[in-house]
This record gives C-alpha cells, structure tokens and sequence, in this order.
C-alpha cells in the first residue's frame, strides 16, 4: 500500500507544499496537545503537592523533634525533596533557637550528609542545585564540599559554590576562597568574587593580609578592595603598611581603614593619601579625614573642595558640613578659597544636611561688618562668587586665616 | 510579465520560507535559553543579593510629560522597589499639567543644588529637587525639547550610579524586577553593559495602588493579539538574539544600561525616532569599534507592565513610528553592514533586520499581489495558489503557538485556563486580517520617512495606568 504522499506526488509540483501543510498541522496539534496536557499535568502535581505539605504541616512539630523516624520519609524522594524545601524555607526566617533546632533536624536526619555527597559526587545542573541547597543550610560542615565546587569546570557552578561559600559568612570559608584563589587564580569576575569574601571576612578581616602578600597584581586589587571594606580598627596598624603600596586599590583600603587611628596618627598619613594621583584614592582618604571630626583635618578638607573629581569635593564638602558649630567659619574660608566647583559642592552638601537656613541665621548673627554679611548672603542665596572688591576679599581671607 | 510573475512568486516562496525558518531556528534557541536561565536562577537567591554590600547603585530614569494623573503612584511604587542601593530621578520633561506641583507637595520637594554635569546634550535644566522625606528622589525640571530622549539625558547628567535604568512613568515595574535585571551584570559587570527585561501587556490585568494585583489577559482582540506578538518579540526573538550576543535593542520602557558608556556615546540621540534601538546599535557600535569583549543581555523574567493602544487607529500609528525609527536607525547606521570589524552585528543582525523587518512589509504585499495576479493570468494554478498561502499561515502559527509554549514553559503569567485558551486562538486569527494590516501600517511608516514627515502622533490610551505615553517599541515582529 503506498504512502499518503505517493498521492500528494502525483499532484506534481503541489506536493511539496502539501507535505509541508500537513506538517504544520501536525506541528500546530502537537504544540496544543502539549499545552493542554501539561497544563492538567500540572494542575494535578500542585494540588498533590500542596495536600503532602498540607498533612507534613499538620505533623511539623513530631517532624522536626524526630518523633517520625526519618527512615519514614528519607526514601522517598519526593517527600524528602518537599520537607527539604519547607525546613529550608522556615530556616531562612527562623530565630536563633528555631535555626538551631532546624539545623539540628537537617542535620540528624541526613539532610545536610546528602546534599554534601551530592555536591561532590554529582555533575552539572544537579551539582548546582546541590551547592545551593548546602549553602542555604550554613552548616559548617558544608564548607568543604563548597570549596570543592569552586574547582568545578563549569563556570556556574563555580559561581555558585562562591555565593554558597560567601552565605557562610564564617573566617573558615574566606580560608577556602583564598586558598583557591591563590591557587587557580581569578576564574570567576571580580564582583562575586569580592561580594563573597567581604561577607567572610567581615569577623575577621585579618584572614586576608597574608594573601595580600604574594598573590598577582589582579588578585590584590580584588583583595584590595575587599580589605577596604572590612577593615576595622583592630587592623589599622597593619593598614599603615599599605599606605605607600603601588597598587591604588591598597591605598585605598588603608586610607578607608586608618579613619579607625587616633586623629595624631592617621591625618598624616591621609593628608598625603588625599594628594594622591588616583582619584579614588583621595576620596577614601577624604572620608575618612570626615569621619574623624578632628578640627586638624580642615584644612585638608578645604583642599578637597578644589579637587578635579566632583565626588572627592562632595565629599570633603559633606566633611566639612559635619562641623555645624563651626559652619560660619568654615563657609567664608570656602568663600575665600575662590573656587565655584568647590563652592557649588559645599552648598550641594549644606542644602541636603538641611542646614542653609541656620548659616543664614548664623550669619545675620555674626559681629562682622554688614559689608561681608552682605556678600556671604550674596553667596549663599545665589551660589555664584561674585566679583567682589578686593579689600572684602583680603578681609575675609584675613579672618579665614586667623581663625585656622 | 509571465516571467517577471514566475521569478516574484519564486522569491516570496524563499523569503517566506527563509524567514519562518529563521522564526523556527530562534523559538528552538529560546527555548534552550531560556530553561538555562531558570537553572541558572536556581543558584541566585534574591535575598543575598540584597543583602550583599558589594550591589552596585542603580539610578531609575523616569521621563515624565504631564503625568499628573499618576505620577505619583508611580515614582512611590518605584522607591518601594526591592534594590539596596536606589536613586529615583524623575524628569519633568517641561508638563504643562501640574505633575512637578503635585510631586512637590506629595514628597516635599525642595530647590537644592544636586551634583548635575552636562556631559550629554539636554534641553536647559529649570531646577532641581530633592525630596525631604526620601532622599533618594531627585527631580530634575527641565525645558521642554519634544523628545524622550531629550529627558532621559538630562537625567543622566544628574545620575550618580553607575548604573541607569531607563522607566516609563506609566509603565508598572514588577517589585523584585530591578534585582532580577541586575543578575547578569552582577554575574559579570565587567562584560555585561546593558541589559533589558521582557515588556509584558497590561491591559485587562487587575491594578491596585499602580501595582498588578492579577494578571488577565485583555479583552479586546487586537490587545489579544499584540499579548502574542510581544511573546514572540521578547520570549523567541530578544531571547536568541541576546544569546548570540547580537540583541539590538533594549525597551526603552526597561533597560538597564552602564553609565559611563551610555555618556561616552553621547547618550540618547534626541532626533532619533526609535532612541531606543538607536542607542543599543550606537553601543554596539562603540565598543566592537575598541575591540571590547562585552555582552547586552535579555533577562525574560524582570517583568515590566505596560498599557498597549487598544483601537486600530493608535495601533496603526504606533507601528508606522516603529518602522520610521527602524528605517531611521537602520539607514544611519548602514556603514556597519558586511565591514568584519563588526562581525556578527554586520554579518548576521543587521541584515537581518534589514532584510526580514524593514522590507518586510514592501516583500509581503508586492508577493502577495504578484502571487494573485499570476492565479489570475493563469501563471500558477489557483489549487497551488490556495495551498502556498495556507501553508504560510500555518507556519506562521506554529511560530505564534511556539511562542505560548514557551511563555507556558517558562513564565507561566497566564494562569487562567480562559485565558491560554484565548491566547491560542488568536495564534490561528491574527494572521488574516491582521498580519495584513500590520503590513499596511509598516509600510506607511515608510513612505512617512521617506516623505520626511516626522510628526508625532499622540496615542490614545484606555487610561488604565494612566492617559498617554510616549511609547516605547519591542523589536518589531513579524
């Protein structure tokens, strides 16, 4: 018996085009007929699903507490998957104790055992998934089995481990993230990378200093950056260190850090960190010369005020607005220093910390002559240096001058 | 006359059939790409990334041109996005309407001298804003310039993030829409510059305090069909694109785009009819000419809502603006075709959108006329004249029901049984008459360019988010 397309061939050259009309048909039924039947696949799977949850719910407490052995459920895959996902769920927003109890759950009942065998021993998509679920546990003993995946071929799983690692958020996985930096180098981007070890090394930044040492210029700028965001005062001796390093990230990270020393010390070293020809540098430097609200740091925030970069001199401008009993003083120095970009970021700072209006005050108050009133009102209302005359202008650099 | 016909019906036959394969080849690519990206997503907890110290700032640019109606809802649901580190800049793009007065009472603005750098061009700044009780809001009161593009640089003059998103201010962004956008960049910011996530309909849907409390799908057919065409726009076509890192366009609705290159290559072009597009190409453009290894990525699930023209009359003069601006960008940057220091843009995008989206409509109706003229002079036969349509019909279904299947494995927005089944029924309706008319409309978009008439047609809206938008265009579908 021939074939239906022995007759479509007999058409002549319609053929063609008839096998391909019936093949969009059929093409066009199989596409809808999948649809609908995933559709009632589905609607089932989820009221299946949501009854199960329902009956592990009403039974939760005589779960968690072990009273239903775990051989009862451990077997199952699709049960174990479900109450995996529940506790996990609970976990995440669970208090101190009930992380402790749940923790003590997963662990107990093999939970955190499994989804380390399979972080180790699985490939791919389910190695992924198993990282995921390590991670989401914070179970210590997970770290290994993370650092593992960090030596993983594929890129997301790399990625992965490395977040699952950075939830750890213990010294112990900064350890393993170092060490398998220092050993294969920067596999994955730079961002990840540092997200996971600030949230690793924040208890104890010290885990990263002697990585700093010997690692590759790419890796210290990372490092870098990270020892910049979670010095603390304990290391500020050791930033000193890397006040002069070649690498700009370095210096910045201990311009960020010497803001913990005692003023004596660190504005030394920042005055000469906020000259420094990498922008990001200076501004480190600058705020951390803010934040250490010393009347020594003035002038340095002054000359942060005519820097070429507009962030450095809205910062040193929103250090300077932090004196507030000195704002008078500190605005006709501003005045006096004849610089409008300066000018201009001083009041940007002074108009968002809400204080133009007590300056205004201040300054009608002041016992200077009505003539530099006049012109600091000038000043303040327009926000443009006007061409003064010279004698006010000498005056007020006078006075600027006397009172530093 | 026989042979001209002859060799017209031949070259349809191939363009049609070369074209709904491209469609089939991107649907199986789609469909790949997109099950990656939901195992990928599987290792992205979103709570992390918030909660990580290492999230770059994000500054949201939202145009606003008399916007009174609902501005405020919208710049409040934009604050309450889930993001660490946001900044607002709605631009006040010269209302004639009280939109800067209300804003100033709703959020206490007041005049403040905020960092603002003219480094690309914008109509003159009037004023800026900062509000009292968030301080992430920054408005920016500007001249009127008569363009969008004019409004999204001055806001990024005032931006400060190293990251800009570009919002409409009638357009409802989905909470956790900016983390998910983010998550490409922030796998690998040091590629990643652009990013855009998928435009999703609005109309029909239920809204309470400008936010979707439940998806429907609109009622009225031709909102119906438009739900279909931006499936397959966004879900098969902007899907494997970005997968071959060839995507040329990024919403204008919702695109997150790197700071600094966005100024280094001017910003948006001001006379640009399709800034968007425009933009991305300028991009591309920019970074292949430095030799620069770099991606623009499509993220299908940060949903953005949006209101769709619901009469034929919008919707006609929206389609034609598309193709003006698709003309307009496509013949500006005509020099990139076929020069290998553009590679895949040149060799394979461009031509593309050349040849399958700006003739499409001058292919279409000119086949579509030569295959009928030879039925009726006898050059082909009416049985085969009737078979050859009916199988481009129902190829072209099978792109449009390839499109659900997709949204349906993977999205899933539509969970009415009503609603799918519609969805369905109207991959089989919108093929006859609307392909045709779509063709029309795109084809009179055309002849408007070449005529040089440029003139802005407003848009008539439902008004369920608001009265009128600028209308920000998907890559156009065939």
């Amino acid at each position: 018996m021939g074939s239906a397309f022995d007759t479509f061939r007999k058409l002549g050259p319609a053929s063609f085009v008839l096998k391909a009309i019936v093949f969009v048909i059929a093409a066009d039924v199989l596409l809808l007929a999948f649809i609908l039947l995933r559709r009632t696949y589905r609607k089932w799977y989820f009221a299946n699903r949501d009854a199960r949850m329902l009956a592990i719910r009403l039974k939760w407490e005589a779960l968690i507490s072990g009273e239903i052995p775990y051989a009862a459920w451990r077997t199952k895959p699709s049960e174990r998957q479900l109450i995996e996902t529940m506790v996990l769920d609970a976990y995440e927003v669970a208090n101190p104790e009930e992380s402790a109890r749940l923790l003590k759950f997963m662990r107990a009942s093999g939970l955190v055992e499994k989804r380390i065998l399979e972080a180790r021993h699985h490939q791919g998509w389910r190695r992924h998934k198993a990282l995921v679920a390590l991670a989401r546990t914070r179970a210590p003993e997970g770290i290994r089995a993370l650092a593992e995946g960090l030596r993983d071929r594929d890129s997301e799983t790399r990625l992965a481990a490395l977040r699952g690692l950075g939830r750890m958020a213990c010294p112990e996985a900064a350890k393993e993230i170092l060490n398998w930096v220092d050993d294969a180098g920067l596999l994955v981007p730079a961002l990840p990378l540092q997200s996971a070890l600030v949230q690793t090394c924040a208890e104890r930044p010290q885990v990263l200093l002697p990585h700093l040492h010997h690692a590759n210029t790419t890796v210290r700028e990372v490092l870098g950056r990270v020892l910049g965001e979670v010095a603390t005062p304990s290391l500020a001796p050791e930033l000193l260190r890397f006040a002069d390093d070649d690498l700009p990230e370095l210096r910045a990270a201990a311009a960020r850090g010497l803001s913990y020393l005692k003023p004596g010390a660190a504005v030394t070293v920042l005055s000469e960190l906020a000259k420094d020809a990498v922008w990001f540098v200076r501004l480190r430097a600058i705020v951390s010369l803010g934040e250490l609200r010393h009347p020594t740091v003035l002038p340095f925030l002054l000359h942060g005020l005519t820097d070429s970069n507009r962030l450095v001199r809205l910062r040193a401008a929103e250090g300077l607005v932090d004196f507030r009993k000195e704002l008078l003083t500190i605005f006709e120095r501003v005045v006096a220093l004849r610089d409008q970009y300066g000018l201009h970021a001083f009041l940007t700072a002074l108009e968002n910390a809400g204080l133009q209006a007590s300056l205004v005050a201040e300054i009608k108050g002041s016992t200077g002559s009505r003539e530099t009133h006049e012109t600091l009102l000038q000043v303040l209302g327009t926000g443009k240096l006007s061409s003064e005359p010279p004698a006010l202008q000498e005056n007020v650099l006078a006075k600027a001058a006397s009172r530093s | 006359m026989i042979h001209f016909l002859d060799w017209a019906n031949h070259t349809l036959f191939y363009y049609y059939l070369a074209s709904n394969l491209a469609y089939l080849t991107m649907l199986v690519v789609a469909l790949r790409t997109s099950a990656g990206h939901l195992r990928r997503l599987e290792s992205v907890r979103f709570d992390w990334i918030k909660a990580s110290p290492m999230v770059p700032p994000v500054t949201l640019l939202v145009p606003a041109h008399n916007e009174e109606q609902f501005i405020c809802t919208a710049v409040r649901n934009l604050l309450d996005l889930d993001y660490p580190e946001l900044e607002v800049i709605v631009i006040n793009d010269g209302s004639t309407d009280k939109t800067l007065q209300i804003m100033q009472k709703e959020f206490s603005l007041r005049l403040v001298r905020a960092v603002y750098v003219p480094q690309v061009r914008s109509a003159p700044i009037r004023g800026l804003y900062r509000s009292d009780t968030n301080v992430r809001l920054l408005v920016v009161d500007k001249e009127p310039a008569g363009s969008k593009a004019d409004a999204i640089n001055a806001g990024l003059n005032a931006a400060t993030s190293p990251y800009a998103c570009v919002v409409d201010a009638d357009s409802v962004l989905e909470r956790d829409a900016l983390l998910r956008i983010m998550v490409p960049i922030l796998a690998d910011p040091d590629r990643v510059v652009a990013a855009g996530g998928i435009i999703r309909v609005l109309n029909g849907s239920e809204i309470e305090g400008g936010r979707i409390r439940r998806v429907r799908l609109a009622r009225k057919s031709i909102e119906v069909i438009q739900v279909v065409e931006y499936l397959r726009a966004f879900l098969i076509g902007r899907e494997s694109w970005a997968r071959g890192n060839m995507l040329m366009i990024v919403s204008g609705a919702f695109g997150m785009f790197r700071t600094d290159l966005v100024r280094a290559v001017g910003g948006f072009r001001s006379s640009a009819i399709g800034e968007d597009f425009d933009l991305v190409v300028r991009l591309h453009r920019n970074l292949l000419e430095k030799g620069a290894d770099y991606r623009i990525e499509f993220v299908p699930d940060p949903v953005c809502w949006t209101e769709v023209p619901s009469d034929l009359r919008s919707l006609g003069r929206q389609r034609a603006r598309w193709q003006k601006g698709l003309l307009d960008v496509l013949w500006s940057n005509r020099d990139m075709l076929f020069r290998p220091r553009y590679g895949r843009i040149g060799y394979l995008a461009l031509p593309y959108l050349w040849l399958f989206e700006l003739l499409a409509p001058v292919i279409e109706i000119t086949g579509f006329a030569t295959v009928w003229l030879a039925a009726v002079c006898g050059v082909l036969s009416w049985t085969f004249c009737l078979q050859f349509l009916l199988f481009g019909y129902g190829f072209a279904t099978v792109i449009s029901i390839g499109s659900v299947l997709q949204e349906e494995l993977t999205y899933k927005r539509y969970n009415d049984w009503q609603d799918v089944a519609r969805l369905v029924s109207y991959c089989f309706l919108e093929h006859f008459p609307y392909r045709q008319m779509h063709m029309i409309w795109r084809l009179q978009g055309l002849w408007q360019y070449l005529r040089g008439d440029m003139a802005w047609r407003p848009l008539k809206r439902q008004g369920q988010v608001d009265t009128e938008k600028t209308g920000s265009s998907p890559l156009p579908a065939s």
